[in-house]
């Protein structure tokens, strides 16, 4: 393939702003899929992507469009639409020479399209900014121009104007990529590097792999060399999208396709290594490469303890296709045995969470998410921990650190007020505020990620009326004034509902816990302390008053069965429940407490 | 006990119910006092291995609002043909020499002094219990109690006579759905007294959402003048299936508050033990020799047989229970000599615990060795005793005289507790 006809570019978009619908118009336009086979969205393939609106996998898809006579091969790979998974999200970005920044034209420029706009731009894209849904009636191009130059600062003054619903602008759009968009540069005759910038799991092929091609070709026979993981792997079949898969025999530079081995699961493949032939010449790899890494723990308990098998096969089928969630067995006394499981970030946790339950038909309890913080013990060593309980004593470690995110905050102007105090009752340091145009605003503040994780982003939507949008990235960890909060049922702790917080909120956290307990415990034969306590010092207390009256004033001959009955169901009832100390605790206020948010009660 | 201190004792609890709302001692009076003769029938009776007799007639005038026994509206049903039903089942199933009888129901006065006596006699022919029972009871309601059936009920074997008064406003009987007035309960009373009844029981309900404290309080005063042998208060229950159940959903009815209920349970318990009718049982009360003993073999645990609709039988560790259709039960008896519709045979273990909790019901509590006995449960450790011991430890049973009764404490969650005597 002359690597002068060939456009590699993605799209870059928020949530709704319409990049599925773009790139089905574009497969339509370009004859790839015709109008009677075509799916609405059809490169979201899980039913999740699909309900959410949410593009949770990379694909990519290669189409054909002539222009002044000439055939071009568009390759459009498209990129995952959520921050947690930036990564992934760069490594597409990585894969192209251009993209699209496509900007809904009545809601303007979203916190994660300027975002992901800069990742493109460090990655040395060509930015071609494009102004979709014209078609909508209170559709205001001129102003969202004005904000992509203030937010982005690329020229959008020739900003193509579409409308994925109705297909206007899109041929014109298709010129202007093979017009503006780069051809790939790398020599085919160099020795090969190609970029691993997806990788997915099927039921019947196994794991297949989604590269790019820099420099050099690949044929299949030849064996390849993933230098990041050091493994060899025989390219069995390649491959591109059209967009179903068709084989090809081999990819050269320039070039968008797959490569199918025989790799087993996808935690042997790791998503931005390099590709270079077996025993071939020695070549550097590609920039940016690493591991997955995990931002947010939560812990997983079935809801009947004897479904822990259950939860351990699906977690397993599920680590099949994807690699970047991370699973080890624990014990609560309050809940029984589980997994602590660490994600790219909270999006990533609630996506797992709900396969979880969708596709394995499983129940459980999900303790509150927790940051990774680094404590520098008293022994000099530093450790890293995942969950509240594994802090140590105050007097074996000197200090912890938290990690920090820089969040950049969109909001329509008349919110700022609000989003201010949301971000000062949240321990967030202002950075800057720019305004994109009369009506927008960008806020940038610094804030430890755990406060995000707790309640920030729902806050954030609800103060603003769902207008406010958010993007953070981790910028590092800093030390922290941060205790161990501890919830006691008459003495007895709680482990699954024991958390770190900043020593200012922990009252009031603590607080919150425990009226929600109250609420949920039922009374006892005994009086129920309920206190929350910082080390052995406690600093709030509720009680839940003994039962006075439980007795049935009928009791004869013929009532005696069902009356046993009664009372069998009622201690069934009782001995579903987790019992703490001499307390039960039902689920139910285990998940009011960890359903998180705030409540007055 | 000389009369003054057990005034003074009551007294004490009494001012100890209404300033603190739980008096020291959960129970009050002597149990198995009376003249010596006396009390060893009764207890004789309690011991008896034979069955008692427990007979539902199945009619009442109306079915009040709050009642989930099994029972028909009276009128354009063959009574008479039902009579002979219970007797044809009686003939099947009615053990010989029963220790004590109940006719329940329902309401066995609605019956014709004709059918009444045809039904005792017969009953008497077929298991002789004027000889042998201690105590037999019937059950009446105000509206078809008169001085004649009572002295036929007496006439025929009858020794107590329950009469269910329920109340005494006239707008909460209207709301409970009875057919009499509180007139008619008095005068039916005074019909059983004329008649030569000694052994009189009154039927209250408390706690209803019209019941004020004050005028509970009053009503207490009211039915001690009576000087009945026997008071059985109970506690509006809203039972499924009921008028007062679905008023209750609908939010037409309010239950009473917990302080109300806990507050009319002990006043009900102090002014009647002040009356001399003591608590032997959470809702049944009596003057000293005069408990039922028919209820006291239930909550023992002991053997019964029941005859008719619903009724459920418990002998030698077997319990079964008829339907609950006049029909289908009549069918039953007639066709499948049998009516019994469902038996359970409980595991010792599970008859153990049920021996408990009905057990600490009463004044007289459970004593282990006899609950092990009755269940046949040997196998080791005695898990219902280690939980008697943990609980009077926490102060909700006391034991005396190696028996287990529940304390003041533990009286108003006697529910609470016998869940832990389960299996």
């Amino acid at each position: 393939m002359d690597r002068t006809l060939i456009r590699n570019f993605s799209i870059i978009a928020h949530i709704d702003h319409g990049k599925s619908t773009l790139a089905d118009r574009i497969l339509e336009v370009t004859g790839a899929v015709d109008k009677r086979q075509m799916r609405a969205q059809l490169l979201d393939s899980m039913d999740l992507e699909r309900e959410r609106g949410i593009t949770i996998k990379a694909s990519a898809v290669t189409v054909w469009h002539t222009y002044q006579g000439r055939k071009y091969q568009l390759n459009l790979i498209d990129t995952p639409g959520h921050v947690d998974f930036n990564y992934e999200v760069q490594k597409s970005l990585q894969a192209c020479e251009g993209a699209l920044l496509l900007v809904d034209c009545s809601q303007g420029v979203e916190a994660q399209t300027v975002a992901n706009a800069y990742l493109a731009i460090e990655c040395n894209l060509e930015i071609l900014p494009v102004l979709n849904k014209i078609d909508l009636p209170h559709a205001r191009p001129d102003e969202i121009v004005e904000e992509i130059e203030n937010a982005v600062g690329v020229d959008a003054t020739d900003a193509l104007k579409v409308s994925g619903k109705t297909g206007a602008g899109v041929a014109e759009l298709l010129d202007r990529i093979v017009e503006r968009i780069p051809a790939p540069k790398g020599s085919p005759d160099a020795p090969l590097r190609a970029l691993i910038f997806d990788a997915v799991y099927d039921e019947f092929r196994g794991i297949i792999v989604y590269l790019r091609v820099f420099e050099g070709s690949i044929s299949e026979r030849q064996v390849a060399h993933m230098l990041g993981t050091d493994r060899v792997y025989e390219a069995i079949e390649l491959g591109c999208f059209t967009p179903t898969m068709k084989r090809t025999g081999g990819l050269t530079a320039g070039e968008v396709g797959y490569f199918i081995s025989n790799i087993k699961t996808l935690g042997d493949v790791r998503i931005g290594d390099t590709i270079t032939l077996h025993k071939g010449p020695k070549v550097e790899m590609l920039p940016g490469y690493r591991p997955p890494v995990h931002m947010v723990y939560a812990d997983f308990y079935p809801t009947n303890n004897g479904d822990f098998e259950h939860l351990r096969e699906g977690l397993e089928t599920l680590s099949l296709s994807d690699s970047s969630f991370s699973y080890e067995p624990v014990t609560s006394e309050a809940l029984g045995f589980g997994f602590r499981c660490g994600f790219l970030g909270l999006l990533h946790m609630e996506i797992v969470q709900e396969r979880l339950e969708r596709e394995h038909d499983l129940d459980m309890v999900q303790t509150a998410p927790t940051v990774t913080y680094r404590v520098k013990m008293a022994a000099g060593e530093e450790k890293e921990i995942h969950s509240p309980g594994q802090l140590p004593q105050p007097d074996k470690y000197e200090e912890v650190l938290e990690p920090y995110a820089r969040i950049t905050v969109m909001v329509p102007s008349e919110y700022i007020g609000p989003m201010m105090q949301i971000c000062a009752d949240h321990r967030a340091q202002f950075v800057r505020q720019d305004h994109l145009s009369a009506t927008r605003v960008q806020l940038v503040y610094d804030i430890p990620l755990a406060e995000i994780i707790y309640d920030f982003y729902d806050k954030l939507k609800s103060s603003t009326r769902g207008y406010g949008t958010l993007n953070y990235e981790i910028t590092g960890y800093k030390q922290g004034e941060l205790v161990k909060l501890r919830i006691l049922v008459n003495g007895a702790e709680v482990d699954a509902l024991t958390t770190i917080v900043h020593k200012d909120q922990a009252e009031y956290r603590g607080r919150q816990i425990i009226k929600k307990l109250r609420k949920e415990i039922p009374r006892h034969l005994f009086e129920i302390a309920l206190q929350a306590a910082i080390d052995s010092r406690v600093i709030a207390r509720e009680t839940i008053s003994a039962l006075r009256k439980d007795v049935l004033a009928k009791c004869y001959g013929g009532d005696v069965s069902r009356k046993r009955k009664l009372l069998e169901k009622q201690k069934e009832g009782k001995r579903r429940m987790r019992q703490v100390g001499n307390v039960d605790i039902p689920q139910k206020a285990f998940l009011s407490v960890l359903g998180g948010g705030e409540e007055d009660g | 006990m000389p009369a003054s201190t057990a005034r003074g004792l009551v007294c004490a609890v009494v001012s100890a119910a209404l300033e603190h709302g739980v008096p020291e001692a959960g129970w009050t009076g002597d149990p198995g006092a009376g003249s010596a003769e006396r009390a060893r029938a009764v207890e004789a009776a309690l011991a008896s291995a034979q069955p008692s007799l427990y007979v539902h007639v199945p009619f009442c005038v109306t079915k009040c609002h709050y009642c989930d026994f099994y029972s028909l509206p009276a009128q354009g049903e063959p009574i008479s043909a039902t009579v002979d039903a219970l007797l044809v089942e009686a003939e099947q199933r009615a053990t010989p020499r029963p220790p004590t009888v109940f006719l329940g129901g329902g309401t066995p006065s609605l019956l014709s002094v004709t059918e009444l006596a045809r039904l005792l006699d017969r009953l008497d022919d077929l298991t002789g219990f004027r000889a042998s029972a201690v105590e037999v009871t019937v059950e009446c309601n105000p509206e078809s109690l008169d001085e004649e059936k009572a002295a036929c009920l007496l006439e025929h074997g009858a020794t107590r006579v329950s009469i269910g008064f329920q109340s005494l406003h006239e707008r909460t009987l209207e709301l409970f759905g009875r057919a009499h007035t509180v007139d008619d309960s008095f005068r039916a009373y005074a019909a059983a007294r004329a008649a030569g009844a000694r052994n009189v029981n009154v039927d209250f309900i408390y706690a209803h959402p019209e019941l004020t404290s004050e005028q509970w309080t009053r009503d207490l005063a009211r039915i001690a003048t009576l000087e009945p042998e026997h008071v059985s208060a109970y506690n509006l229950t809203f039972e499924e299936d009921t008028p007062f159940r679905r008023w209750l959903e609908q939010g037409r009815l309010q239950r009473s508050s917990e302080d109300v209920e806990l507050e009319q349970f002990w006043t009900t318990r102090a002014r009647l033990a002040a009356s001399g009718l003591h608590a032997y049982e959470i809702s049944n009360f009596a003057r000293s020799g005069r408990e039922c003993v028919h209820n006291e073999r239930y909550w023992r645990n002991a053997d019964y047989v029941g005859i008719g609709p619903s009724a459920v039988s418990h002998v030698a560790g077997l319990r079964r229970g008829n339907a609950r259709s006049r029909a289908k039960w009549s069918a039953d008896v007639e066709q499948r000599g049998c009516a019994a519709e469902w038996e359970e045979r409980l595991a010792p273990r599970a008859r153990l615990g049920e021996t408990w909790w009905l057990g600490l019901r009463t004044r007289r509590g459970v004593e282990p060795a006899r609950a092990r006995a009755l269940a046949g449960f040997d196998s080791g450790e005695d898990p219902c005793e280690r939980a008697a011991l943990d609980l009077a430890r926490d102060g909700f049973l006391e034991a005396r005289e190696g028996r287990y009764a529940l304390s003041a404490r533990g009286l108003p969650l006697a529910d609470a507790l016998a869940r832990r005597f389960l299996a």
